[in-house]
């Protein structure tokens, strides 16, 4: 084939063009190839390896074998605690997801319209985005611990709210307000550009045309930030559905199994049983619904995703 | 032929001058040793305790590697899996089933050496031993105790524990001191309560199979939850980050708990921190009696290591009768070696009631504390199930079935 292309006439000016192109390739090549070695020793191949060892016994200490499919199939039938550990999951994410888009539309909007202050509180609430949780979590702990603070809140109010954390009903609220003190900020960030990034001639034009504030933020802003709100959607659920710090620092799962996420249960079964086929076999698991989840995202995005200006 | 001749002749010459070197003078040879620390001044009484072996074998060097005692036990296997681990590594007796076939069995060496194991307490001795033999020379041990605060007792005019004291006294003593906003006592899992039980008269193994279901057991599980749960004398743990048994100490330093169990090992720790009296005592008598569970740690050679030889003389001075005294008079260690143990006395035990009247009477009846070989996974399971049954959320019975049926899988 090669032959036959070099064979076939060619005038100068494409073969110039040729010789660049080539040039470009092999400068794009050296500059592509550290972070492509990066993203295979560092992703791709231990991405093989927990592949293989889900398919495996291995313990850590000792030998270790191939079972097979045993470790998805004990997962599905056998485990007492992973169909809990699934919904967990699924209820921290929905819930989780739905309040923080909300909540930081919400803001986001609110402080666009402020005269002033705009950026002194956008640090504010992005503050703890750069907390690390694991050591804030100390913090809610105390907060949440029985008798602690939250309980002192709850009962002036005369609110009739069992403690949090060892309420087997309310555990994963706990999980989920600490998620949402630390997470919002970085959507907030996100959806704040994007409603700057909004040409002011389409609001006035709006706005003169008889268009209530309300009209204006359903019908011009949010469609026109609904790319931003798609990324900041999709990268939400993704780290929602991994969530781990705020389980392992505040409730290490309990009470019982209520506030048991996929994460933590990969962790458990991974660094505290040694089970290290078991647990790649689980997150094998989050993986696939990770993966399915975005496409389907991807997919209906169509319907309400704006990318023209 | 000559030069051949006295080529062979120079490569002998120098072939034995090779053997010869090795042979009058040992290589130095830097040994690395893995323990968990909690906190900067025992960093410093290890790395002193390494400098011993230096001070006796200028040719063996210590290097001192550490880590946190939860992290410890995560690293450890991660190091044997990717075959890094160091020459020497730390065992507590408790974790001798999971990872006894990390160590060196170490009567040969013994027997070689005619090494005296007699001048060790006998239980802990047993505690680091498994069907291989000993794993382990050990450092330090104890029987759990009950420490109480002394200035709380008095304010309230309660009796103090005494050597023989029963569960009736403890709960009466235990709602005497709940008021004002204190609590008499706290309750952690799983170690306090399986030494609970054995006072009982329960067993939480069968065949040295984990057996959480058994009748005795259950009704054991439900008293030692009752006291939070019904009598309300004791705080309400969360399943945590923090474990339950570190909840309860820090409850006990901050003055907020009268009385808590922990082992001797704590107590240079515990008295250093609080600004009240302690005083210890031995478990409250169930209807077997005062039984409390004793464990303790030692150090061993990974059976990687390619300096075992080294490693064993490292060993015997890391334990020896000198590391102990200094470990002992820092209350750092309450000596596995029996002579020793005066020294722990005179340091961390010092001004607190009864030290060694209940130390020496919890040894007397006292279970070197026997586990399986997934006792991280129960350990990790109690923490997070028993919640559900202090906070009455389930029965003790129930729980104790999910943790069985848990950590089986």
């Amino acid at each position: 084939m090669s032959s036959k292309l070099a064979a076939a006439p060619s005038r100068a000016g494409t073969g110039r063009a040729k010789a660049i192109l080539k040039d470009d390739r092999r400068a794009a090549f050296w500059f592509l190839l550290p972070s492509f070695l990066g993203l295979t020793i560092f992703l791709l191949v231990p991405l093989a390896a927990s592949l293989v060892l889900s398919f495996t016994n291995w313990q850590l200490i000792g030998q270790s074998k191939f079972v097979g499919w045993r470790n998805y199939v004990n997962l599905i039938s056998l485990d007492p605690s992973f169909w809990q550990v699934l919904r967990n999951t699924f209820h921290f994410t929905i819930e989780y997801l739905v309040l923080n888009i909300v909540i930081s539309v919400t803001m986001a909007v609110w402080i666009s319209n402020l005269r002033w202050g705009k950026s002194f509180f956008r640090l504010i609430f992005f503050l703890p985005t750069f907390t690390p949780l694991i050591g804030s979590a100390i913090v809610w702990l105390l907060i949440f611990t029985p008798g602690g603070f939250a309980d002192f809140i709850f009962s002036t109010l005369h609110l009739p709210i069992p403690n949090l954390l060892t309420s087997p009903d309310l555990a994963l609220q706990a999980i989920v307000i600490v998620s949402l003190w630390s997470g919002f900020g970085y959507n907030l960030l996100l959806f704040g550009a994007a409603l700057e990034a909004i040409p002011q001639s389409y609001l006035d034009a709006a706005a003169i045309d008889g268009a209530s504030s309300w009209q204006r933020f359903w019908r011009i802003k949010l469609p026109l930030i609904s790319p931003t709100l798609f990324f900041g959607t999709v990268m939400t659920a993704i780290t929602s559905l991994q969530v781990f710090d705020q389980v392992y620092a505040l409730t290490r799962g309990g009470p019982g199994s209520a506030t048991a996420t996929l994460g933590f249960s990969i962790y458990r079964t991974g660094f505290a049983a040694y089970k290290m086929g078991y647990a790649s076999a689980i997150a094998w698991v989050l993986f696939v619904i990770i993966m399915a989840l975005t496409i389907l995202q991807l997919r209906v995005q169509r319907r309400w995703v704006h990318y023209d200006l | 032929m000559d030069i051949l001749k006295n080529a062979a002749r120079l490569a002998a010459a120098a072939g034995c001058a090779l053997v010869m070197s090795t042979a009058v003078r040992a290589e130095p040879v830097t040994l690395t040793w893995f323990m968990w620390s909690g906190s900067d001044a025992e960093v410093s009484a290890w790395k002193h305790v390494a400098g011993l072996v230096t001070e006796k074998y200028p040719d063996i060097k210590i290097e001192f590697q550490t880590a946190s005692w939860p992290d410890y036990w995560t690293k450890l296997p991660a190091l044997a899996a990717s075959g890094q681990l160091p020459d020497i590594i730390s065992l507590q007796s408790m974790r001798t089933p999971g990872f006894a076939n990390l160590f060196e069995p170490l009567d040969p060496y013994a027997k070689k050496d005619g090494f005296d194991l007699a001048a060790f307490d006998t239980s802990i001795v047993q505690g680091l031993t498994d069907d291989g033999g000993l794993r382990a020379l050990p450092y330090d041990f104890g029987p759990m105790v009950m420490f109480y605060n002394q200035d709380m007792f008095e304010k309230y005019k309660v009796e103090e524990p005494k050597v023989g004291w029963t569960n009736d006294d403890f709960l009466k003593a235990a709602k005497a001191l709940t008021v004002d906003g204190n609590y008499g006592t706290a309750q952690s899992v799983p170690d306090v309560f399986f030494a609970y039980a054995r006072s009982a008269g329960a067993n939480y193994l069968k065949d040295g199979a984990l057996d959480l279901t058994n009748e005795p057991l259950k009704a054991a599980f439900q008293s030692y939850v009752d006291v939070v749960a019904k009598d309300k004398v004791a705080p309400l743990f969360p399943a945590s980050g923090t474990p339950s048994g570190a909840q309860a100490n820090g409850r006990f330093v901050a003055g907020s708990v009268a009385m808590y169990v922990d082992g001797p090992w704590s107590l240079i720790n515990v008295k250093d921190s609080v600004k009240f009296k302690v005083g210890i005592a031995p478990l409250p008598a169930g209807a077997a009696g005062s039984i409390s569970l004793s464990a303790g740690s030692g150090f061993g050679i990974a059976s990687t290591s390619k300096h075992k030889d080294e490693a064993w003389k490292a060993l015997q001075v890391l334990t020896g009768p000198e590391a102990e005294e200094y470990l002992a008079s820092n209350g750092r260690a309450f000596a596995a070696r029996n002579a020793q143990q005066k020294f722990w006395y005179e340091s961390a035990a010092k001004g607190v009631a009864n030290a060694q009247a209940t130390i020496e009477a919890a040894l007397k009846t006292a279970e070197p504390y026997k586990t399986t070989a997934e006792w991280n996974t129960v350990s990790q399971l109690f923490e997070q199930y028993a919640p559900l049954a202090f906070a009455g959320s389930q029965s003790a019975a129930t729980t104790l079935d999910q943790i069985q049926q848990l950590s089986e899988q």
